[in-house]
């Protein structure tokens, strides 16, 4: 163990450093990206107001702001993206470096997201999240998260964090198939946006839509923790919820070694 | 006259140059078009989900916020299809000196951008918003006269050209600045304020898409004077008063930035 984050932690402080010789160009990204935060804010006032009911999938109109707001919280600190890295790797060529390096490539990207992500979870993640329990408690009338539900949120995360970057890394394999990743992160993207509860809670969808949601990984990634956040999973259900995200990052995993070594195989690097 | 039939003529080769280029990879055009058509798709599903919950939104039904998300992905497509060239001037080709090469050739700077690039990728978006807006022809909800249909396309081309401005306005600080790329991002992806309509939004915000970024000139106020019988042609004129005004004070700042230009030497 303790020869494992000596070898990966340089990657992670890396990430770190990287990130914070960029700080302008970041702000804006933080600003762009709260853009459809704000835009699912008014959509959903709207939305609201138009209804004749008090609560739509389950969410009151105060709660639905709080889980708009910690999509972007939630977001920030689980889609840390590597399949980019991967891309890059493989198309310059790159890759054989690491595959005669005596490190596990996967290994190294994993320990870069988690650099990026603590980042992004310091800088402007941190300061949304506290505003937004601010504004929550203040402003809406709701009351004030517990210490428990804080610390199953952030436990939850960083298993959501594990699910989308093992996930992601299976993703990245298609760089070894077409040198134009941009369209398929764009088509990724989306589809996550979707199937996460990014975009819309996972309980607006009809229920046998759920029930085939209930077998996929993507609502581990986004819906769970913001669940648990919410407190609308307690005691078993978030056990069961918790346990579920772990079956996620082992299947994941070893799914993920399988593939990179099957295409490991199949690939040429021409020069270097 | 002359000049105009150089320039054509000398579009046809540059666009028949980057076409050879693209032929090479076949699939990667296929994906491109996916993501995008695909982007656009899941926007549409969460309206429909949304609309499975309440009959209206603040008095727009479900057909006519299709009309409207449909037709703004129009202008933004035809701009994404000619123009896109402009984000690498944001992006890198200042920074680099890769701009160099534009000065120095005996054409239009500005012309020689565009015509570098077609982007194939916008087929997704045009791909989608032909399908919307076919649909929502078929379902009547659209008013379908002779001054509706030519104010139709008149409308998509100013818009293109406001996209067009925008971009360019922001690339061309590049110029001063060397690499203006995320402003160039801030302001393009405004442009998803405006797929809804503006009402929903509060003062500060609306005032700031219908006239300081007008992006609502793009999509939703032309969109609503096709739905809609109250609302005049004068929203049209309006939008093509703002394209005009965009394009000159974007095209200026463009112009005097080309004469700021220095290359990066080495």
């Amino acid at each position: 163990m303790r020869k494992y984050v000596k070898i990966y932690l340089p990657f992670t402080l890396n990430a770190l450093k990287r990130q914070m010789a960029y700080k302008g160009a970041f702000y804006l990204f933080i600003l762009v990206s709260l853009f459809s935060s704000f835009i699912s804010y008014y959509l959903w006032k709207a939305i609201y107001t138009s209804s004749d009911q008090a609560t739509l999938g389950g969410l009151t109109q105060e709660e639905m702001v709080v889980y708009v707001f910690m999509v972007y919280v939630t977001s920030s600190i689980v889609m840390s993206s590597i399949s980019n890295y991967v891309s890059e790797d493989v198309v310059k060529g790159t890759v054989a470096m690491n595959l005669i390096k005596p490190i596990d490539y996967r290994m190294s990207l994993i320990a870069m997201a988690a650099g990026n992500m603590i980042y992004r979870f310091l800088v402007p993640s941190v300061a949304i999240w506290i505003g937004l329990e601010i504004y929550k408690v203040t402003a809406l009338g709701l009351r004030p998260v517990t210490a428990v539900e804080v610390l199953l949120y952030l436990l939850s995360s960083i298993m959501s964090f594990l699910i989308y970057v093992l996930f992601d890394f299976c993703f990245g394999m298609v760089a070894f198939f077409t040198t134009y990743i941009f369209g398929m992160m764009l088509a990724e993207e989306a589809l996550l946006g979707f199937l996460t509860g990014q975009l819309i809670p996972i309980s607006f969808f009809p229920s046998a839509v759920q029930r085939v949601f209930d077998f996929l990984p993507f609502s581990s990634m986004v819906y769970t923790p913001i669940m648990i956040y919410l407190g609308k999973y307690t005691g078993r259900t978030a056990g069961f919820m918790l346990f579920r995200q772990a079956a996620w990052v082992v299947i994941l995993y070893v799914a993920g070694g399988l593939i990179w070594k099957r295409v490991t195989k199949r690939l040429v690097v021409l020069g270097g | 006259m002359n000049q105009c039939k150089r320039y054509l003529r000398l579009y046809k080769i540059m666009i028949a140059q980057f076409l050879k280029t693209i032929m090479q990879s076949k699939v990667d055009f296929l994906i491109g078009l996916f993501g995008f058509f695909f982007t656009q798709i899941m926007g549409i599903v969460f309206l429909y989900l949304v609309f499975q919950q309440i009959p209206n939104l603040q008095g727009w039904t479900f057909e006519q916020l299709i009309f409207i998300y449909g037709f703004a992905q129009l202008p933004r497509g035809i701009d994404h299809l000619f123009t896109d060239n402009i984000w690498l001037v944001g992006w890198r080709m200042v920074i680099n000196g890769d701009f160099d090469r534009y000065m120095l050739r005996p054409m239009n700077i500005f012309f020689q951008v565009i015509a570098e690039k077609l982007q194939p990728d916008a087929l997704g978006e045009l791909l989608t918003g032909v399908i919307l807006v076919a649909g929502s022809l078929a379902k009547g909800i659209v008013i379908v006269d002779i001054l509706h249909v030519v104010l139709f396309f008149v409308s998509l081309v100013a818009g293109a050209v406001i996209y067009t401005s925008i971009k360019l306005f922001f690339a061309s600080l590049a110029f001063w600045m060397k690499c203006s790329g995320p402003f160039l991002q801030t302001a393009y992806e405004m442009a998803d304020f405006a797929k809804y309509p503006t009402e929903i939004y509060a003062k500060g915000v609306r005032f700031l898409i219908t006239w300081v970024i007008p992006f609502a000139f793009v999509a939703y106020l032309p969109a609503s004077f096709f739905l809609k019988n109250d609302v005049s042609a004068g929203m049209i004129g309006i939008e093509c008063v703002i394209a005009v005004v965009f394009w000159c004070i974007a095209y200026a700042v463009f112009h005097r930035g080309t004469h700021v230009y220095e290359s990066a030497g080495n």
